[in-house]
This record gives C-alpha cells, structure tokens and sequence, in this order.
C-alpha cells in the first residue's frame, strides 16, 4: 500500500467500522481451534528443576598453548580474589557463575613465577577473536571469543565490570601485566581479557 | 488489501480494527508517564513495551485465527495502548520527528500481521500471500527507517534482519497455531517475545547517544533490563496459561511448557546471583506459585486462594533475605499478593467473558511486573556486590618482569588494540 494511501485509507475504514459495528462477521472457514473443550481437566505440574551448567575442570586457549586444569578460588580473609596454588594452573572464582551459565564467570591465572612464565604470560597480547574453551565436570564445554583485552591500576580495578552480576554468559580472564614493583613483590596492573559465547 | 477484500468485510478488520487505534481513546487507568526519567531507563522500557507488543500482536493473530471476534476487539485495543505506549517513548527517546514516522509505520505491519491471520482462519492462500507481501514491504521500509534514525549506527541490513525476523516469529507462530501445533507455535511465542523485547536494546544502542549507549551496558542496566524480561515474562506466560485452564483447551499442555521455561530461565538467574541451594529454593516456591494460580483457573479457587497466601509469605521471605533485606519482606510480600490478585482478576475477566477487563489487567500486571524486577535487580545487584573480592588480583611474582613491562599498553576503555606477539608456552 502507498504510503500517502494509509492514513486516509484507515480513518475511512475506522469511520465504517464505527458505522457498522455489530454486524461483525465471524470467520467463513475458522481454522483448527483450541476453542473445543475436551476432557477432562489436564494436570498442570510445574518444573522444580532447571539444567544448572557443571563447574568447569579444564581451560584450552589453543593460541596461547594453554592446557590446564582449573583449580576452584574463593575469598582470601581480606576481601581479595584468592589466586591459583601453582603458577602453571588456572584457577576459577567459585563464588560467582560457572563458565556458560548466565553471567560473568571469572578465571585467573599467574603471568610468571619469581623464575619462569605463568599459564596466562601471553594473554596480554592475545588477538581479539581468540578462541577459549572450558571443559566441564559433566563432560560438556563453553567457548567463548575474546572480544577485547585491557590493562588496568590493580588500585583502580573495575570489580563492576568484572564481576557483577548480568545474566549474559560471559567470561573474562584475569593475570598480572604493567610494571613489577619489587618493594611490594607485585605487579602494578592487572590485564583483564573479555570473551563472549563463541 | 482493499483490491483482495471486496465483499469480503472479515478480510478489511484488521484495517479497521488498527483504525481505531487513532480514535479510540487510551483507557486512563495506566499511565506510562515518565517524562523524568534517564534516556537508560526510557531505553529499557522501550524493551519491555516491544517485548509485550509481540505477545500482544501474537494473541491478536490467534484470537483472529479462532474468530473469536470479542477478543481480537480487546486484544486490538490493547495492541494500540501499547503502540501509543511505545511511540511516546520513540519521541522521549528519539525525538517527535522520528516518533512521528515510527507510529504509522509501526501501525501499519500490524494491519498486515492481523491480516496474515484471518487470512490463516479463511485458509485463503490468495490473502496470505498478499499479506506476506505487504509485510516484506513493511520489512524494509521499517528496517530503513530504524537504520536512517541510527545515522548510520545501525546498517539497512542488519536493522531489516531484526524487523523480518520478527515478523518470522509472529507469522510462524501463526501458521503453528492454526496447524494445531501449539509445541511450535508456542516456542515462536518465547523466541519472538525475546527477540523483540532485546531488538529495543539494539535499536537503543544505535539510535542514543554514544554515552547513553554505553550506560545501557553496564552491568547494573543490564540486569534491569534482563530481569525485566524474564518477570514480564512470566506474567504474561501465566495468564496464557490461565487462558487456557479456564477454557479447557488443546493448547494448555504447550502453555504449560511454555511458563516452565520461563520458571526454569528465572531458576538459572538466581543461580547466577545467589547459587545453586538458592535457586532450587527459589524455584520450588515458584513452582508453588504458578501450579496455584493454575488450580484458580480450573476452579479451586478457595484453596488455590489459601496456598497462595503462604506462598507469598514464604517468596517475600526469601527474596526480602536474597536482597540482604534490602528490601523488607513485607514488602515484598504486599508486591506479590498485588501480582497474585492481579493474575486472579485477570482468570475471573477472562472465564466472564470480560476480555476488555481481561486485557487491562493484563496490561497493568505486566507493567508492575516490569518496575518490580527492576527493583528487585537494584537489591539483588547490590546484595551480590557487597560480597565480590575487593581490588585487583596477585596474579604474579615478578620473574618475567622484564618480558611483561614490554607487552603493549592499553587503556580501561574496552576498545584496547592488542599487536599480536608471539605466544609462548604458558609452562
């Protein structure tokens, strides 16, 4: 229908209508309906379980030649992130979702040891469209793309965007990166990789 | 239409009933008035009013597949408060100019889907296809008109993939539905729900300023925006359900279906919030909730009454506790006994015959369902916050301090370019 047609073509039909109301056909043919009452009344049983994603074992970044097991991490007494017993394996933040769930699951690993490379050496410099994939404990597993990748003052780490809760499925990775400062025995910075289902 | 309809008044009601969207005044009892508000908050509310205009426009496409004329009228009428709704948020939003293009626009690919649908009830190939027809048409120019008012945010393509995708679920649901598949027509019910409800996400991002584009990801947003969703959700799939209890229909086990996926989505949100303990319990009494509203539909409405009651004591409970009694039980509680009385108001207009009243509830319920979630994801954020680690991670030891100072310095703004080195064993 032209567009200079519409308007007009509507009100003279809503005047018509306004007219005629009351002599409303019904449908000539009706279509299969539900409008038949069969019986009797049907049970109706709601769902009491969902399909909760297992708890993720296993990190593959095939680019960055990982293959690791993942350790669970909670909370050290002070508030902060607990980190991976060893250097060389990757260790997931418990407390909030697993890998493919809804939501932010979180995973960190060590960008050296005082004498080698840690897991994630390499992940500040990943490309973007990188793959990441993560077994389960049930045998599945999530992939997810990294989208992005940033460095960030550990004194100004954006917890909101790490980790607070959405319910969109995502995965961000989490090392050392900057400067080392020796006084404190610690990196400066933090590089925080972003991935997105693949 | 009109060279396919003469003689035929069924097939020019679909025009006839969008007509009175501009003369029919809106009912006055629910206000969308938020003229305060952020463009984020406008911007969500917008999801929520495209989410609920796929529900709408699919009811009206069965209602007319059934000819069941007295509530394609009030099913007609609540389509066109939700379109007057939306288009005075497009204004708020986008500004009057492209309010004023999107209202007949919008307007008229309903015309064509109401029309798709008594074409489906005449079994009249000849009407359907020229309804297809008209919509493909519709389907680009809506999808130019999305990608003109983005200036180029938003390419011609992608915005008419959105728009025709759209109209795949509605016609598709249509199509199921008059089969008697009510399993695929229901399925299309939730997808076009979803996509429609996230298609305003996209049309905010592409049409907003950059700034207020970027506030609609954050996280907080977004779990307004998500919970919204799945709580609007709910009360729309439950008084399908309701519907279909009342009446006694085939559909009623698909519907049934239909509500325990959104139990299930709602189950897996607390997950992500609270853990796996939380959301079995959650989801019990949610459960309760639902079979209970069901039981009213089909009659047992004293004891269905009495249940409920505990169950929403018990749901305040848990949630006023989820929140870290941010927010209080009782009120929480009051909120879900206003949504119990709701939804039972909406079984009693429904089982009378009442469609008028039947839809005015209805859109009232999902509204308030709306401004609740969007409470409730305030203290769920909050309460989740409050526990989260507190600064960076000790994720390193200094023995290839050297090779790490040297990676390539990027900034916290998300639109970092990594210049890719070569990657080393990681042990």
């Amino acid at each position: 229908m032209p567009p200079y047609a519409r308007i007009p073509a509507l009100a003279a039909l809503t005047l018509g209508l306004l007219a005629g109301l009351g002599s409303r056909p019904a449908a000539s043919a009706p279509a299969p309906s539900p409008s038949a009452p069969p019986s009797p009344r049907p049970a109706f049983h709601a769902d009491r379980t969902y399909d909760a994603v297992a708890v993720p074992v296993r990190l593959r970044i095939p680019a960055l030649h990982v293959d690791s097991p993942v350790q669970t991490l909670g909370l050290r007494a002070d508030g902060t992130i607990a980190v991976p017993s060893r250097t060389d394996v990757a260790g997931w933040y418990d407390q909030g979702p697993r890998p493919g769930q809804p939501g932010p699951a979180v995973i960190l690993g060590h960008v050296d040891s005082t004498t080698g490379p840690g897991i994630f050496i390499g992940l500040a410099a990943v490309r973007p469209g990188t793959t990441v994939r993560i077994d389960r404990s049930d045998g599945t597993y999530a992939a997810f793309r990294i989208t992005h990748i940033s460095r960030v003052p550990k004194v100004e780490f954006p917890t909101d965007v790490v980790y607070a809760p959405t319910l969109d499925p995502t995965l961000r990775l989490v090392t050392c990166g900057g400067s080392f400062d020796r006084s404190r025995g610690s990196y400066r910075d933090n590089v925080i990789a972003f991935a997105d289902p693949a | 239409m009109w060279k396919h309809g003469k003689g035929q008044l069924w097939r020019v009601l679909p025009l006839l009933c969008t007509g009175l969207l501009f003369l029919t005044p809106v009912q006055p009892r629910v206000q969308v008035a938020h003229a305060a508000l952020a463009p984020a908050d406008l911007a969500i509310r917008f999801e929520a009013l495209l989410g609920q205009h796929s529900v709408l426009a699919a009811d009206l496409m069965r209602s007319r597949i059934r000819g069941d004329d007295d509530f394609v009228q009030a099913a007609n009428t609540a389509l066109g408060r939700n379109t007057k709704d939306m288009a005075a948020l497009v204004g708020q939003l986008f500004g009057t100019g492209t309010a004023d293009k999107f209202s007949p626009l919008w307007s008229e690919h309903i015309v064509e889907l109401v029309a798709y649908a008594g074409a489906l009830a005449a079994r009249d190939d000849k009407a359907k296809g020229d309804a297809l027809h008209e919509l493909t048409e519709y389907e680009v120019e809506l999808g130019d008109f999305f990608a003109g008012a983005s200036h180029g945010r938003l390419s011609p393509a992608a915005a008419r993939q959105a728009v025709v995708a759209h109209v795949g679920h509605l016609t598709g649901q249509a199509d199921a539905y008059a089969a008697g598949d009510y399993a695929t027509a229901d399925d299309l019910y939730r997808m076009g729900y979803q996509h429609t409800y996230d298609l305003g996400l996209t049309l905010a991002e592409a049409l907003l300023p950059a700034a207020d584009a970027a506030t609609l990801r954050e996280p907080l947003w977004r779990l307004r925006s998500q919970l919204g969703k799945l709580l609007a959700e709910h009360a729309v799939l439950v008084e399908d359900l309701t519907r279909a209890a009342v009446t006694n229909t085939p559909d009623f086990a698909a519907s049934g279906d239909m509500i325990n996926g959104n139990t299930r989505d709602l189950a897996a949100a607390m997950d992500t919030l609270f853990g796996p303990a939380a959301a079995r319990q959650f989801q019990s009494l949610w459960a309760d909730h639902v079979e209970q509203l069901v039981a009213y539909a089909q009659g047992n409405k004293d004891s269905a009454r009495t249940a409920m009651a505990g169950i929403e004591r018990k749901l305040g409970t848990f949630l006023s506790g989820a929140t870290g009694e941010r927010i209080a039980t009782g009120r929480l509680t009051a909120a879900l006994q206003q949504h119990d009385t709701m939804l039972m108001r909406h079984a009693d207009a429904y089982a009378g015959k009442d469609y008028a009243t039947a839809h005015d509830v209805a859109y009232q319920t999902y509204q308030e369902m709306f401004d609740l979630a969007r409470t409730m994801a305030d203290a769920f954020g909050a309460s989740v916050a409050a526990r989260l680690p507190r600064g960076g991670a000790q994720t390193g030891y200094g023995g290839m301090a050297t090779v790490v100072a040297a990676r390539p310095q990027t900034g916290f703004d998300g639109m970092a370019t990594v210049v890719a080195s070569s990657p080393r064993p990681g042990r």
